[in-house]
């Protein structure tokens, strides 16, 4: 008998996030469950419509397939106006409950393609998940679609190279 | 710090981008790089709030499976 244990509710882990690289960024996350459900949350379509779209993200899913096998395709199409969006794209690895990586392919060619490991310590599960960009201004644009922001950021290297230019050349 | 070392430091964060300079006559001048840290920061705080939001659901997911199969285990027994 050990129900009952801990009235006051599941611990909420931290998400970390860090750019390893110019195209690279990692997640990591501690979930309080064991590897095996956790990598069937996110191999099973019925789960993983359940929480990879928050409530708070505003988007509505309207289908979700997942065929989860190395060469398998998945396919999320998400209410928008004026038409309906889909994000799709291929796995490449399936390990089951330590590895999954996937392409990107709603971008057209050179997506991102996002690996996940599984590490099961103690009845939870470290969840690292990266997300690899073809280029530096993939991953910029990808969190915050801001085309401006890059056109700002190679006005600052312009900057910096005039500057770069000077100094050298005295 | 010896000029020397003090100039390899400003190197970096400028390309970085994080600083720029500026050199008037005999003085350069440093300022921090118009809104590049504060860029870099945002666009990484909303990456990690979408995930985490993503992650809290999962994780709702996970203990009531958890759980379900804890008490289907016991009740087979």
């Amino acid at each position: 008998m050990t129900a009952g244990i801990g009235s006051s509710g599941p611990v909420k882990n931290r998400t970390t996030v860090e750019r390893k690289s110019d195209r690279e960024v990692v997640v990591t996350r501690t979930i309080n469950g064991p590897a095996r459900i956790v990598f069937q949350a996110f191999t099973q379509a019925d789960l993983l419509r359940r929480w990879w779209v928050p409530r708070s993200m505003g988007m509505t899913l309207l289908s979700c397939e997942v065929d989860a096998r190395v060469g398998g395709k998945y396919r999320l199409v998400f209410d928008f106006d004026p038409e309906p969006v889909a994000f799709f794209g291929t796995y490449v690895e399936v390990e089951p409950y330590s590895r999954l990586a996937w392409t990107n392919e709603e971008g057209g060619e050179g997506g991102s393609v996002t690996t996940v490991t599984f590490e099961e310590t103690g009845g939870r599960t470290l969840v690292v998940l990266q997300e690899t960009y073809p280029s530096k201004e993939a991953l910029d644009a990808a969190g915050t679609g801001a085309a401006e922001a890059m056109i700002e950021t190679f006005d600052q290297l312009d900057e910096l190279l005039v500057t770069l230019a000077e100094s050298s050349g005295q | 710090m010896t000029l020397t070392g003090m100039k390899k430091h400003v190197a970096v964060l400028e390309q970085a981008g994080l600083v720029t300079t500026r050199k008037i006559g005999r003085v350069r001048t440093c300022q921090l790089g118009p809104r590049r840290l504060e860029e870099e920061t945002a666009w990484l705080e909303s990456y990690r709030q979408r995930w985490d939001e993503r992650f809290d659901e999962l994780d709702r997911v996970v203990e009531e499976l958890t759980r379900k199969e804890k008490s289907d285990d016991s009740r087979n027994r």
